[in-house]
């Protein structure tokens, strides 16, 4: 018995056999886990500054709604859409509510439309009065063939956040400046600091795909138009990106790249490189004022400066909305909820006081919260001057190609600036032919890409 | 009862059925279902359309495809015209008689490919960070003049991918190399040098000779390798799904990647794996073509 035992134990080598018994301890052990059942309405976000808040908000529904509890999970960004995306195509399992962003939501549309895998919600959305409610543009992102697949979550204009410390120092009234020629013009002299060092007017750099989005934007071009039909190519588009890549290159060049999210980036701005950055509310209330607290009562917010007189003043960056899984057994309870969490005017006012974001409702544009005072912008009424721009925000659509085009739209702005850069021209009605050559290209690319779908061409 | 015995003929296709069953499941249906997949447009595996070969022949005329295979072919000819010279000196170095160190160097040199690609990815993604990134911040203060912003990540894609895989492969390549280099025949090379060779004629007419057919190996590998390159740009450039600014770099893979996986089109992602196998074949054809007569 002992030899039988002795040549067995033999067979393999003792590494082996450590390798084999942790494979079946951890075996075992993952096994013996037990995970609790989901109970009730699954319902996952992927932020987790949202999450501090919903957890609050949850809890209260719970307490109202014992009949239909709800289970929040933060997912992270990618994991949420892949797994979203998985659920669409094969069936595997998903939360019944999900909150997701802009960028993910791309590849859900560009199937068949009644393969979408959330609930459309334009009969609850028109039934419950929230069509005319909303800021129209808040559901551009949301709308696929005519169809509201989500709630929209916000707004999200873009102002400028400048460093009033050195601009107001240096006797610059920023309420005499329109356009953006005009902000260039105005704060021209604070361009060297006193030690002879460069400084940079506005963030931004012609590989950044976010910040050329947002003044696109801004400025009236646009990737497509309503009906989700590319339109890179047009005259506005290449006079736009003929002008934007003077603000990155040659002897007038004005911005300097700044990434938002890493401290990095924040330091230009904490030492005075640069004066100014393009912010929406989301990264005001949720970025800015927690990750650079060092510049409180340094900043102020403007609106955008336009791009011609009587321009548009704001743009939008980002964007979330709630939506109901097609597969979920509980859609009223879900649209109860999602009610409850996304439009009522209580969870309008904490959305504000906890993240900064302003409610797409309009009726909510009234509350007291958005008129306090913000220290750490010199006491402007930072809730005030978003809403002031609320309603011009740009429309965005959203075509499954959002991201194709944008990068491809991108990549016509580093040639052009690339070009600018190695023929040393930097007129910008001189680049305008090199720009149209580009979106040219740019915009069979994108033409061609959605003619091959045999589902939205139906 | 009669009992049923197994005829003898039953025996070989016994002793086969879990590599024939592995085989199939693994191999042969997801290749035929890949076929069938590559001749429809999907939207996700639950949604098809037959299309014939359109997948096909838009991958001719496809802009992002080409790119995708621009990027694909620098970066495996920059890593091969990079990585080979440093691997083959580095195991020199290691394979010099009387070298102190040689097991700890060996260590040094090879544990980078121990990390995996995602965490060097990560590191990489802010050794080439503006300012604070080691690369620019070591730059500038040793050369006062270079630009602490200087954009590596935003404007100099496949050199910066290229020096990260050098970072993580030279070692790897050089195990090859100096296994290769301590079977060169030493009486060769001690007859060379009595026939006056110096050091240079000795590597060029004894070692290179020697060491080809491994030389060859690595090529290959090196070559197959970076055409499946997916993790490292995927990772660093994780906001835009791996293609980076103006798509400079999307890989071959990376584009299968997104357009089966990230948009649902399983169809065309099996059209460009098709290819992307198809090319695969080319280079192996090419290198025996290359090779032939030599043996390892």
């Amino acid at each position: 018995m002992r030899s039988a035992l002795k040549r067995f134990f033999s067979t393999l080598s003792p590494a082996a056999w450590m390798i084999a018994g942790l494979a079946l301890a951890s075996s075992a052990g993952m096994a013996l886990i037990r995970v609790p059942p989901e109970r009730g309405i699954q319902f996952w976000t992927f932020s987790e500054e949202h999450m501090a808040y919903y957890r609050k908000a949850v809890a209260e529904w719970n307490h109202l709604h014992p009949g239909k509890t709800v289970q929040v999970t933060l997912v992270s960004g990618n994991s949420l859409q892949q797994r979203m995306m998985s659920a669409f195509f094969s069936g595997t399992p998903l939360a019944d509510v999900l909150e997701v962003e802009r960028t993910m939501i791309g590849p859900a549309f560009s199937g068949p439309v009644d393969k979408v895998g959330f609930d459309d919600l334009t009969p609850r959305l028109r039934t419950a009065g929230l069509i005319g409610g909303i800021n129209p543009p808040s559901f551009g992102p949301w709308t696929s063939r005519g169809h509201i697949f989500g709630i929209p979550h916000d707004v999200h204009p873009v102002l400028l956040a400048y460093r009033s410390d050195l601009v107001e120092a240096a006797g610059i009234d920023v309420s005499k400046i329109e356009t953006w020629d005009d902000y260039f013009r105005a704060l021209a002299p604070l361009m060297t600091d006193a030690t002879g060092a460069r400084r940079y007017l506005v963030n931004g750099w012609y590989t950044d795909p976010y910040t050329c989005e947002i003044l696109l934007l801004e400025s009236g071009g646009a990737l497509f138009d309503r009906s989700e039909r590319p339109t890179l190519n047009t005259p506005f588009n290449a006079r736009f990106i003929a002008k934007l890549a003077t603000w990155y290159v040659g002897p007038h060049r004005v911005a300097h790249s700044m990434d938002y999210f890493t401290a990095s980036g924040h330091q230009f701005l904490v030492q005075g490189q640069l004066l100014a950055v393009m912010v929406p509310d989301w990264y005001v209330g949720m970025k800015l004022k927690s990750e650079i607290p060092t510049l409180a009562g340094k900043m102020k917010l403007m609106p955008l400066p336009a791009w011609e007189p009587g321009g548009r003043r704001t743009s939008a960056w980002g964007g979330s909305m709630l939506g109901i899984a097609r597969s979920s057994k509980l859609q009223e309870a879900d649209w109860d909820f999602a009610q409850f969490l996304y439009l009522s005017r209580e969870n309008a006012e904490n959305l504000f006081r906890n993240d900064g974001i302003v409610s797409p409702i309009r009726a909510n544009w009234s509350d007291p919260v958005y008129e306090k005072p913000d220290p750490y912008f010199c006491g402007q009424r930072v809730g005030r001057i978003f809403i002031s721009q609320a309603t011009h925000v740009p429309w965005r659509t959203s075509s499954p190609y959002n991201d194709e085009a944008l990068t491809a739209f991108d990549g016509c702005l580093i040639r052009v600036a690339e070009y600018a850069e190695g023929a040393g021209q930097y007129d910008p009605a001189a680049l305008v032919p090199k720009a149209e050559q580009m979106l040219d290209a740019a915009q069979q690319e994108i033409v061609n890409e959605i003619g091959r779908n045999v589902f939205l061409s139906k | 009862m009669k009992s049923v015995r197994p005829h003898p003929s039953w025996a070989p296709w016994f002793f086969l059925s879990p590599f024939l069953l592995l085989f199939a499941t693994f191999f042969a249906w997801p290749l035929l279902r890949a076929g069938a997949l590559s001749l429809e447009q999907t939207f996700g595996p639950g949604v098809g359309v037959f299309i014939g070969l359109r997948n096909f022949t838009f991958i001719l005329r496809d802009p992002l495809f080409w790119t995708a295979l621009r990027n694909t072919v620098w970066y495996a000819l920059g890593s091969l015209v990079v990585q080979m010279p440093v691997a083959l000196a580095l195991a020199l170095m290691l394979n010099r008689p009387g070298l102190r160190g040689r097991g700890f160097l060996r260590l040094v040199f090879f544990s980078p490919c121990l990390i995996g690609l995602v965490f060097t990815a990560i590191l990489f993604a802010l050794i080439f960070d503006k300012q604070t990134g080691l690369i620019n911040y070591s730059l500038h203060a040793i050369f006062h003049r270079w630009d602490p912003d200087f954009p590596w990540l935003d404007e100099h894609v496949m050199p910066s991918l290229i020096l990260a895989a050098l970072w993580l492969y030279a070692g790897f390549n050089m195990i090859y190399f100096l296994a290769a280099l301590q079977n060169v025949p030493q009486e060769q090379a001690e007859a060379a040098a009595i026939d006056g060779a110096g050091a240079w004629g000795r590597f060029w007419h004894v070692t290179l000779p020697s060491i080809r057919p491994v030389a060859a190996f690595v090529v290959l590998l090196s070559v197959a390798g970076s055409v499946q390159l997916f993790e490292l740009p995927y990772i660093i450039y994780l906001r835009s799904f791996g293609s980076g600014p103006d798509n400079r770099a999307l890989t071959i893979v990376t584009y299968l990647y997104n357009t089966g996986f990230v948009t649902g089109d399983l169809g065309y992602a099996s059209a460009i794996g098709w290819v992307l196998a198809l090319l695969l074949v080319a280079v192996v054809v090419l290198h025996r073509w290359l090779s032939r007569g030599e043996e390892l």
